[in-house]
């Protein structure tokens, strides 16, 4: 298309951000009035499955590689009526992980027409319920299908409800861990006598546990991606922030309370952990992902979702919870869960159905569990098939010291705010700022998110 | 419109007769242009619902406090300008857009030119030139910037490796909050500098040969022909390639937030990434809307200023 606009002699776009032509425009056009008509007749043959007994339920979700392959699974075991109840009919939406999917999902709910289900981050549910973006569920019908307050963990349980009322149902917790190579760890003295990573206890400890890992390893010791990642800082840093501790917390309108001693400890302990000799400091994401599964390094800071990715680097892997090394035992995660987004005129007995969904999924999650997720329905977790999932149940432990993103509408996952905290820390492992600096540049920033007027409420 | 139909050149001597020829034209006129009017009417439909009403519309809601999450807005009258002046955001990463402009289209002009006037000067394989330099200009910016995020990788990375073949120490590509801007630059020439190649080198397969000849019979050299004879003829295209760019440049957003999301500590992000930001991911679209007037006003003040170097020109 670009190759013909010179010769038109209208030189109507240069620019890097390129615009279609004028004719490419009509004829898309075209083409997409052509498919509107075709798809009417179409959209009125996909209704004989609900004629068949199933329920018609729209989802939206942001599950995309192997968990959207898994998540497929677990709606056609669903649909087929699991455990002889009736099955769905279900009109499942994939979008991009990421802040647009948030977007969209915000703008459908405020227009009052959303999917009857949809996934969200737990972090994200302070930017959703307060503003009635999303509604709320009702207790007693999820407990009629088998769910209650008791299957999940309290730490987790806690975030899903806004002034006491429950909006957000969590099917996983996936907390950022360590991955390691197993045989480098042994050669490096980490393991205990069952095979798996021993305790650290103290920061000294996990410096040197990078000394003793680059040693076995003779590359780096410990891996971490994080330039121009907008999350990866953050998890590390609140994970380690919560073990001293110390409150984050972040009042509507400022000042934000943060213990600013305690968060200097923290990313001191950052620097010196990814010093650039030892452990590397400047690497991005995927650059720390293909180092780690293609053995240039003992360790790997990572989120669990990885597990299937690294699992076909075919090194003896191992896993398990961020280790402890402040005074209080506590992981960085958070949790894809299942909120009934804002309609203005819900149908009943469609809730009702989506409230039934939301159940049958969650009895589903062993599959779920095979790409690394824990379990967020507790019955699940103490079913033998759990046990055996290697290195999964290894880190399970998380889920019961999980700490999520301050419950402000500006944070959590895919967020400014993650993105805005990660930058100053950035700075500070790439040597070009202090941990003091870098700190109060934190604290600035969350200073002015918490002053701009809120958009949700 | 009267005055440049040629039937009624001789008669506007006098002007009293001139109007009343004017009056008993205007019908068959008004009838052409309402012929004219059915032609442009879908493309008018199209340009008033989809670029006229959105700029009427977001001036209004940059004076609300209109947030995608919500539907009751009030007016706030100029708090988003205030809010938005007093915002180091929004002075930096207005900054930062002016710096990639500058960076960015100089040397898209420039290498250009050079590509072009090689290529012209008659390098054999002239296609190969040709489809080698405009190549990376087919690549959607998806592609672009991945290959690109691999070519900067800090250990794996093809920049970082001839640097140490030459012993060269490694540059923190998209990690350095001083070279950052640079790598996104280099990017965007590499893919984009292929159209302003196309615009020269049509430019100068068009230009007559005949002074070229004349001058080189006189016996001046070939430098001497380019600075006097070639380059000023091509002033023009200059002027349309180096407007075109720098509009383009200030527009610059898809590449930077797809290879370092304005990072490291928002040293690439440019204005329109804000706008995104906090209109997109932070729900606040009266406070977008209003900075993205602050940034029009900019982009109006530099057509301005081009408008009156190109006449000053001509």
């Amino acid at each position: 298309m670009s190759s013909r606009l010179p010769a038109q002699g209208v030189p109507a776009v240069s620019d890097p951000v390129r615009r279609p032509s004028r004719r490419r425009l009509l004829r898309n056009a075209m083409a997409g009035a052509g498919a509107l008509l075709a798809a009417g007749p179409l959209s009125g043959c996909a209704s004989p499955a609900s004629a068949s007994g199933a329920s018609d339920l729209s989802v939206w979700d942001l599950f995309q590689g192997g968990d959207g392959l898994l998540m497929d699974d677990m709606i056609e075991a669903v649909s087929k009526g699991a455990g002889g109840a009736k099955g769905f009919d279900v009109d499942r939406t994939i979008l991009d992980w990421g802040p647009s999917y948030y977007t969209k999902l915000a703008m459908s709910a405020a227009g009052g027409r959303a999917s009857d289900v949809a996934a969200m981050h737990l972090s994200r549910l302070a930017g959703y319920a307060p503003g009635g973006l999303v509604d709320a569920f009702d207790l007693d019908l999820l407990a009629e299908h088998g769910v209650s307050e008791k299957d999940f963990t309290p730490a987790v349980w806690s975030r899903t409800r806004h002034e006491g009322t429950v909006y957000a149902i969590p099917l996983d917790v996936h907390p950022f861990i360590v991955f390691y190579d197993k045989k480098a760890a042994e050669q490096a003295g980490l393991l205990d006598t069952s095979g798996e990573l021993a305790p650290m206890g103290s920061p000294e400890a996990l410096l040197e546990a990078g000394k003793a890992l680059a040693e076995a390893t003779g590359q780096a010791g410990i891996l971490f991606g994080h330039v121009t990642d907008t999350a990866q800082n953050w998890r590390l840093f609140a994970g380690l922030y919560a073990q001293t501790g110390a409150a984050f917390d972040l009042p509507d309108g400022g000042p934000p309370e943060i213990d600013v001693d305690a968060a200097v400890r923290v990313v001191t302990l950052m620097t010196r952990l990814f010093d650039g000799r030892t452990n590397p400091n400047n690497l991005d994401y995927n650059g720390a992902l293909a180092a780690f599964s293609s053995g240039r390094g003992g360790m790997a800071m990572l989120g669990e979702w990885e597990l299937p990715t690294l699992k076909k680097s075919g090194m003896e892997l191992g896993a398990a919870p961020f280790p402890q090394v402040f005074e209080k035992p506590a992981v960085y995660t958070d949790s894809h869960s299942f909120v009934l987004p804002h309609q203005d005129s819900p149908d009943p007995a469609r809730r009702r159905e989506a409230h039934r969904y939301v159940a049958q999924i969650l009895k589903q999650s062993l599959t779920w569990a095979s790409a690394g997720h824990i379990p967020a329905y507790q019955p699940v977790l103490a079913e033998p098939e759990y046990a055996a999932l290697e290195p999964q149940s290894s880190y399970a432990d998380a889920a019961k010291v999980a700490v999520l993103d301050p419950p402000n509408w500006f944070a959590g996952a895919g967020s400014n705010f993650q993105n805005r905290m990660c930058q100053p820390l950035q700075s500070a492992l790439l040597g070009n700022t202090t941990p003091e600096k870098a700190v109060r540049q934190m604290v600035r920033e969350a200073d002015t998110l918490l002053r701009q007027p809120n958009p949700v409420a | 419109m009267t005055t440049t139909a040629p039937l009624g050149a001789e008669e506007q001597t006098g002007s009293p007769a001139a109007e009343a020829d004017g009056r008993r034209r205007t019908a068959p006129g008004r009838l052409r242009a309402g012929n004219g009017l059915v032609f442009v009417l879908p493309f008018l439909l199209v340009f008033g619902l989809f670029m006229v009403w959105p700029i009427v519309q977001g001036l209004w809601m940059s004076f609300t406090d209109s947030s995608l999450a919500l539907r009751d807005t009030s007016f706030v009258g100029l708090d988003n300008y205030t809010e938005a002046f007093g915002d180091p955001d929004v002075w930096s990463s207005l900054g930062n857009t002016v710096l990639f402009t500058v960076i960015s289209s100089v040397p898209l002009v420039l290498v250009a030119l050079a590509m072009a006037l090689l290529v012209h000067s008659g390098l054999a394989g002239q296609w190969a030139w040709r489809l080698s330099f405009f190549a990376p200009y087919l690549l959607p910016v998806t592609v672009v910037t991945m290959i690109w995020t691999w070519l900067y990788q800090p250990e794996l990375g093809m920049a970082n490796q001839l640097l140490d073949a030459l012993g060269m120490e490694p540059v923190g590509w998209l990690s350095d909050e001083s070279v950052a801007m640079w790598s996104v630059a280099a990017l965007t020439v590499w893919w984009t500098v292929g159209f302003n190649f196309l615009l020269y080198l049509a430019a100068l397969q068009s230009l007559p040969t005949t002074f070229d000849e004349a001058a080189a019979l006189d016996g001046a050299g070939a430098w001497r022909r380019l600075w006097s004879i070639t380059l000023p003829q091509l002033r023009r295209t200059t002027g349309l390639v180096a407007m075109l760019q720098i509009l383009a440049s200030l527009k610059v957003f898809d590449q930077i937030y797809i290879l370092t999301k304005g990072g490291p500590n928002g040293s690439t992000r440019p204005v329109l990434e804000y706008v995104y930001d906090v209109g997109f991911t932070g729900y606040r679209l009266g406070y977008a809307s209003a900075v993205s007037y602050l940034f029009f006003a900019l982009i109006i003040l530099v057509s301005l200023v081009q408008l009156r170097l190109f006449r000053r020109e001509d």
